[in-house]
């Protein structure tokens, strides 16, 4: 359950605008109309006991413990499911009402075990306390009766168990499940006194749940609870943070005992989730403390050597000395590193800052450049941001929305269960995606038009829905005329009027019924209001950039920006690759997306950093890579990134990480690029540290230290010792201080300090004179590049094509439980749920090959092989295959070609053309051996 | 650099532009995107490239904007005065 | 022309043998070489004459029952095609004074029509309230019914007018009927005789609700005890489309209304109207919380007009003849009539439509004809199994809802079981408690660990260890569930546990059982 120091109101907040002024025990209290009378007595000051209301859930009016007396009204009104009335005079304390809550409290202890001294709840359970609130002193019925005392415990959860003994039947679990998370993996089972919470099935791995821990936390007693609590007993002291997994940037509670994590709970506080969590951060956290982690600096001479530990001092001065041997005689341009979208803002900086200060050029890039680099690019070419538009809460007022190429039920869970909830209240779905999603179809969800695209025809379809919307007169032509460039408006209109990019036209190409395309773009144009939430699958394409200018086109074509409930959001993989991004983590840009070549940007960095700066942009990370097997490129520095396992064409990168002679790995694990690493220093996790994160709606939040760095320094001190020991100083007492010096270089966040960060609890960039508490939703009234641009997003079809030797289409994706290449999940429970990647395809392409569900098969592309336990599924058309990459052994980047977008060079990763066949029975046997020997 | 590569990426950049109607905006948005994304050995390979071979397997839009825009492309930024 | 034989083919009389009667009919008619057209129609409500078998001839329709299988040879012999004389039989049954004596308004066509001919129906006077619905505005058909003192048949009696005023009110595009159907009290059977005997009657109400309330689409909750009744519904329901009663154009009218049939899954607190809805939508049978009243947002959210079986099946008669007519008749705030349903101990159990007002006495010793065991009277339970035990002084009172909630009792959906001296009250305040617990859906504490701890109680109380502590519990337990809980099976299983208590408490082992409270 959630802690008992945090208030908890009873019942959600009331927007309704009116107030409503009533009278509790006495006092005259003002709240808005629609409040309930809990609520509002809270807001009094007035406590009324409580055990099924939470202010997480809608009320429910189960426990009868918050009866009240209201003037003028029978009997003893729940004042959960009461709402406040003008005037209304509400006693919650008298005689009755005691006698009652005694009455009620006496039936819930005769069937509850006595065992608070050793329960684990203990000290930190609602019943505990309301029978200490009631004053109950006896339970006059006896514990003979009827009872649950010998229900069985469900332990078979890795994170938390099930104990019906416990179980109070008040329903948050249940609710939390259906309200919050939308899973509806618990009901309640039996009915009358039988009634227990239950799963659907035999217990809860074999269940729908997916692990959420909504239910944990909604639990007042011990029924559900972690087993950390379970083993380390209650927390003494509560740090706030960010979890480092996704782009949703969840807030959490670090609930400690001492230095050590006992638990992570959602913060509910946090606007970017509001209470929630998925199943990595709130219970995948075990990897900081797991046995890999390094503690010592490394170095070795030649890759083919085992490791030497050293001091920090040595390492540096290792590290520091090749560096300069290297520019000294392969000239400055030699050397390069990678910033990473799982540090902090603060760390980030201070990367992209030794490259461009230290080293002295721009071969500065970050893992953003396999992943959204377009999405900053078209949004900046388009609107004139590289950000989303949005907050996460604009999705509430949603009414038709557009998800493509994004699974946010496995990828972005927590912003999932925001969308799902709003999809339940009403709103309408378009999936564009080669795959079916959750989101098509799952308990209480449909989408209205699935539009099951063949890979690599995104801007196809994109441009057959403008066709409709602007052929059929859909478009908002008012918005578009004023608020944008109408002489490339003009140019779109005729270019997506053109017979070839409609519906009809691209069916061929894309496979997509023309009359689906029509009825989804009639949906989303004339909705209310029409948001489109894209991922992944809309970036990692040779057209990624276009396809990122074509939805913000439809969006400005639709007037669907600028207000609440519609825009341009991209769902960011990486918990901080929004914050990369913005820390100048590109080789063209300075910090806040600014060319490295205008002079007075340059001049205000120069005089900041004194240092004179490169103007010609550097090498992005593919570009590094070719120039390494190009002789030109010897030495990298990379922080928290792993492009030996990541990237794609692994063969090809392992080459030309093989040729430098000096690769520097920053990371908490010896991980796949180690292998080819010459110095390591051991990292710190998100928990070890200060600084700030950004997530995927722009919204900056503290992250902060619970534990010592395991080696000793945080990220951020390894960059500074690092940099001295290059010559190049930098003096920062606390990441604080490096806040500042961003704050007074980069426009877009002039306003931003720990300070206001401490005070607001976050905020979302743009932060400055204009906008002093951030920006949630952007270009309300002018676009940031003043007029937005409408540009032309010709079709162009990739170079990867499907053929006789290569007819199937793989494309790749994630899943909820392992989070990328799994360096951190996999060192959890998490694998319990995804031991190993899977290639799902379809039945009718399996039984062509004569492969069965299970069978090991062989995937080869025109760069290499891999094997892969066949799914066979229809969730893939036929013609399409997918997996995941978050086992290494997986190799899917072994298959993956060096395609990639046009503008940014952000890889292909979502379309190889493959064959599948059956393996044979020496590849089985051999497999079968590498995974014992594992 | 491996010039295969740089010819696929200039042509894409290309093929993206291609559609502008003003082919005078097309010649110049090719070049512009090169010069400001890409570093100065990429430009010097592609510029070789056209120099050796008179641009085999570039698209002719990309090899007008290339041929045009020598000098700019092979040109660095002047430095800030120090 | 062939002779017309009626053999009802309500589940009541197909329990005590009708089908076999109507079999046995056919094939004496065969063997004799007689034609005769056998109706199956719904059953007139004398249970104890069931299988009342009723020939038409120029006199009229003559009853003969309980007949027997073994009794149709000699029915044949002795004329009762033509009326003749016979043991078992009663003469004309419009005269018998059971029946003659009844208001039938809304049984006024069961047992006498083919309850799936719509020419009979509309032959029989069915159909005139939607006639006059169809050339009404809603708000005009919403005043017929408030003007009528119409209250919910279903048990907590309020005002329908009252109730479909709200669902016309609030606003909505899409807003629904539901019939509640799901009739679980002990000792109740209108509903289900009405489904039977003159569906069409009930759809009508439904059609008339629509109207008035300004819905197109009802739905009717149907216990799954009730297959009979399933099967004539689902019979009566496509007939209706084709008659055009049901359908896009109501009798061409322009105006839609269309009817789906649920089936219940077996839960008495289904019949808890909130508890209802969310079965409807699919879910888990529980209480819902109000407000929101379910004609605000009901099902699936929507305004909602629900309503009894009873309560439709009035409405037709209240149009077809006028508000004033239905609430000339009745005592005070109690208008018009209620089918009650006799039960129990009783020498005639069945069906009595009377105007309110009649004394409990009147129906349990004139109608009922006292105890069928010949013992005294001990007790009275009306309103189903969360009624109180009424002692037998109290069969003075009229029933009138107002008359019985001032003695602590309810009139309900008029059901009626009647108890002789052998009863063990104790035994049946246990059995309130049981019923509880076994139909409690589980949601509120009070009821769901309440009823199981009163059973517990009460056995200790029965058993005596220490009576006067265990009963303040008991009655203390009931006070909590009265109070506290969230619906009425909890709030209200009180009543014939603390009447017992309080009226027999000799039979809870000690004359002092009932000296605490009141």
């Amino acid at each position: 359950m959630y802690s008992l120091k945090v208030p908890d109101a009873g019942t959600k907040p009331s927007a309704g605008p009116a107030l409503v002024t009533v009278e509790i025990d006495g006092t005259l209290i003002a709240v808005p109309e629609g409040t309930s009378v809990m609520r509002a007595a809270t807001e009094a000051g007035v406590r009324i006991p409580k055990l099924c209301a939470t202010e997480m859930l809608e009320a429910f009016g189960s426990c009868r413990l918050c009866l009240v007396e209201i003037d003028g009204r029978k009997g003893y009104p729940a004042s959960c499911t009461t709402l406040v009335a003008p005037g209304m005079k509400v006693k919650t304390q008298t005689p009755k009402l005691a006698e009652l809550r005694r009455g009620v409290m006496e039936l819930y202890i005769s069937d509850h075990p006595l065992d608070c001294l050793t329960c684990s709840a203990n000290g930190n359970c609602e019943l505990q306390e309301m029978a200490g609130v009631v004053g109950l002193r006896q339970v006059r019925y006896g514990y003979e009766g009827l009872n649950h005392l010998k229900a069985k415990k469900d332990s078979s959860n890795p994170y938390f168990t099930l104990d019906p003994a416990k179980c109070i039947v008040c329903s948050r679990c249940v609710r939390a499940c259906e309200e919050v998370q939308g899973t509806f993996a618990l009901t309640i089972d039996g009915r009358g006194f039988a009634s227990l919470v239950a799963t659907g099935t035999n217990d809860f791995m074999s269940s729908e749940c997916v692990s959420c821990g909504a239910c944990v936390q909604a639990c007042p007693t011990a029924t559900l609870v972690e087993k950390t609590i379970e083993d380390k007993g209650q927390p003494d002291h509560v740090v706030n943070t960010i979890c480092a997994y996704c782009g949703v940037g969840c807030g959490f509670r670090a609930e400690m005992k001492g230095s050590e994590v006992v638990r992570m709970v959602p913060e509910k506080d946090s606007k970017s989730n509001e209470g929630h969590s998925c199943v990595k951060g709130r219970f995948a956290w075990g990897y900081a403390t797991h046995p890999d982690r390094v503690k010592t600096p490394l170095i070795r001479k030649s890759i083919h050597d085992p490791w030497q530990p050293v001091s920090w001092e040595v390492a540096m001065a290792h590290a520091a000395s090749e560096v300069k041997r290297i520019q000294a005689a392969y000239g400055r341009g030699a050397v390069g590193g990678i910033t990473s979208s799982r540090c902090t803002n603060e760390e980030t900086w201070l990367v992209q800052k030794l490259i461009r200060a230290g080293f002295g050029n721009n071969n500065v890039d970050t893992c953003a450049r396999v992943c959204h680099s377009p999405t900053g690019y078209g949004l900046k070419v388009t609107l004139g941001e590289s950000a989303g538009t949005q907050d996460f809460i604009s999705v509430e007022d949603a009414d038709v929305i557009i998800v493509i190429g994004a699974n946010p039920t496995e990828g972005h869970p927590v912003f999932g269960s925001r969308l799902k909830k709003r999809l339940r209240e009403g709103a309408q779905l378009i999936v564009v995606d080669p795959r079916a999603t959750d989101l098509v179809r799952s308990p209480h969800i449909e989408a209205k038009y699935h539009l099951q695209l063949r890979p690599g025809t995104n801007v196809a379809v994109a441009n057959a829905l403008a066709h409709v919307i602007v052929t059929e007169g859909l478009a908002d032509d008012a918005f578009a005329r004023a608020r944008c460039e109408v002489g490339d408006y003009e140019n779109w209109r005729t270019f997506v009027s053109e017979a070839r990019n409609s519906p009809e036209a691209t069916e061929s190409i894309t496979g997509v019924p023309a009359a689906a395309i029509r009825g989804a773009a009639r949906l989303y144009a004339t909705a209310k209001n029409g948001a489109i939430y894209y991922g992944l699958g809309v970036t990692e394409h040779s057209q990624g950039s276009t396809m990122v200018m074509a939805i913000a086109n439809l969006a400005m074509a639709t007037g669907n920006v600028g207000r609440p409930g519609v825009g341009v959001n991209p769902l960011r993989g990486q918990n901080n690759v929004q914050g990369s991004c913005d820390m100048g983590s590109f080789p063209h840009e300075l910090p806040g997306y600014r060319h490295v070549s205008d002079p007075a940007v340059r001049a205000a960095f120069e005089t900041n950093w004194a240092v004179n700066l490169d103007p010609e942009p550097g090498l992005r990370l593919p570009n590094m890579l070719d120039a390494a097997l190009d002789g030109s490129f010897k030495a990298i520095y990379i922080q928290g990134e792993d492009p030996a396992q990541s990237d794609p064409d692994l063969h090809h990168v392992h080459a030309a990480l093989s040729a430098m002679e000096c690769v520097i790995v920053q990371d908490l694990f010896l991980n796949e690029t180690a292998k080819f690493a010459h110095v390591f220093f051991p990292g710190s996790s998100f928990l070890e540290k200060d600084g700030t994160f950004t997530n995927a709606e722009r919204r900056i939040g503290r992250v902060r230290k619970v534990m010592p760095p395991l080696a000793g320094k945080a990220d951020w001190e390894v960059t500074v010792a690092f940099a001295k020991a290059l010559g190049y100083e930098m003096d920062y007492a606390h990441p604080s201080d490096i806040m500042d010096e961003i704050a007074g270089l980069m426009p877009t966040f002039t306003g931003v300090s720990y300070e206001k960060l401490e005070r607001l609890g976050s905020i979302q960039w743009p932060c400055n004179d204009a906008a002093p508490e951030g920006t949630p939703i952007m270009h309300i009234e002018r676009f940031v590049r003043g007029k937005g641009k409408f540009a032309l997003t010709e079709y162009v079809a990739t170079d990867e094509r499907s053929t006789d030797r290569f007819p199937l289409l793989l494309t790749t994706g994630r899943v909820l439980s392992q989070y990328n290449v799994g360096a951190q999940t996999r060192r959890t429970h998490n694998s319990q749920w995804h031991p190993e990647d899977v290639l799902e395809i379809h039945p009718h392409d399996a039984e062509q090959r004569g492969i069965k569900h299970g069978d090991l098969v062989v995937v080869a592309s025109r760069k290499g092989d891999t094997r892969l336990h066949a799914d066979v599924t229809e969730r893939v058309a036929p013609g399409v295959v997918y997996t995941t990459f978050h086992h290494p052994e997986s190799g899917a980047n072994l298959v993956t070609t060096d395609y990639s977008d046009w503008a940014t060079n952000c890889p292909e990763y979502k379309v190889t053309a493959v064959q599948v066949r059956l393996a044979r029975a020496a590849e089985r046997a051999e497999s079968a051996a590498a995974a014992a020997g594992k | 650099m491996n010039t295969d590569k740089l010819v696929r990426m200039a042509n894409q950049i290309g093929a993206f532009f291609a559609t502008e109607p003003d082919h005078a905006v097309a010649v110049e948005s090719v070049t512009s995107h090169i010069r400001r994304m890409w570093e100065p050995r990429m430009r010097a390979g592609l510029l070789a490239h056209v120099a050796e071979t008179g641009g085999a397997g570039l698209s002719p839009l990309v090899l007008e904007a290339v041929t045009a825009n020598r000098e700019r492309l092979a040109s660095l930024t002047p430095r800030n005065p120090t | 022309m062939n002779t017309r034989i009626y053999v009802p083919a309500d589940a009541a009389a197909r329990s005590v043998g009708a089908d076999v009667v109507a079999e046995a009919i056919v094939a004496e008619a065969s063997r004799r070489g007689v034609a005769i057209e056998l109706v199956r129609n719904g059953s007139r409500g004398m249970l104890w004459l069931e299988t009342l078998v009723e020939v038409v001839t120029g006199a009229g329709r003559v009853a003969y029952g309980p007949v027997a299988p073994e009794d149709v040879a000699s029915l044949f012999d002795a004329g009762f095609l033509t009326g003749g004389a016979h043991p078992l039989g009663h003469g004309v049954t419009e005269q018998l004074p059971w029946l003659a004596k009844q208001d039938r308004l809304v049984f006024a066509r069961v047992g006498v029509i083919d309850p799936l001919s719509v020419a009979d129906w509309q032959a029989h006077g069915g159909g005139r309230g939607l006639r006059k619905a169809l050339g009404m505005a809603p708000a005009e058909i919403v005043a017929a019914i408030t003007k009528s003192g119409l209250r919910g048949r279903g048990g907590a009696g309020f005002p329908t007018g009252i109730k479909w005023q709200t669902v016309l009110d609030t606003p909505g595009e899409q807003k629904f009927v539901v019939a509640n159907a799901d009739e679980g009290d002990s000792g109740t059977f209108s509903d289900r005789m009405l489904m039977e005997g003159d569906p069409l009657s009930f759809l009508e109400g439904m059609l008339i609700c629509g109207l008035g309330v300004g819905a197109d689409h009802g739905y009717i909750y149907l216990r799954s005890e009730y297959p009979d009744a399933e099967r004539v519904l689902t019979a009566a329901i496509a007939n209706a489309r084709a008659a055009g009663l049901l359908g896009p154009n109501v009798l061409g009218s322009g105006k839609a209304f269309d009817v789906t049939l649920r089936r219940g899954a077996g839960a008495y607190v289904c019949g808890e109207e909130t508890a209802l809805l969310e079965s409807l939508e699919g879910k888990r049978g529980e209480v819902r919380f109000r407000p929101p009243l379910p004609a605000v947002a009901g099902l699936f959210g929507k305004p909602t007009a629900l309503n009894n079986v009873v309560t439709f099946g009035s409405v037709p008669a209240i149009l077809a003849d006028g508000p004033e007519a239905y609430a000339a008749r009745g005592v005070g705030r109690s208008k018009g009539t209620l089918p009650f349903q006799l039960a129990g101990n009783l020498k005639q159990g069945g069906l009595v439509e009377l105007p309110f007002g009649v004394s409990l006495s009147e129906l349990v010793n004139e109608y009922g004809g006292g105890t069928a065991s010949g013992r005294p009277l001990r007790a009275v339970q009306v309103g189903g199994p969360l009624g109180a035990f009424l002692p037998n002084d109290a069969l003075v009172l009229p029933l009138d809802y107002e008359a019985f909630a001032a003695k602590g009792a309810i009139v309900g959906h008029g059901g009626i079981v009647v108890f002789d001296d052998t009863v063990n009250m104790a035994g049946m305040a246990r059995y309130a408690m049981e019923f509880c617990a076994i139909e409690s859906c589980g949601k509120c504490t009070p009821c769901r660990i309440g009823s199981t701890r009163g059973v517990e109680v009460i056995d200790r109380v029965r058993a005596g260890e220490d009576r006067e502590k265990d009963t303040a519990l008991l009655r203390e337990l009931c006070d909590t569930m009265t109070h506290a809980s969230l619906c009425a099976l909890g709030g209200m299983t009180a009543w014939p546990v603390l009447s017992a208590l309080d009226h027999f408490p000799e039979d809870f082992g000690s004359p002092g059982a009932a000296a605490e409270g009141n």
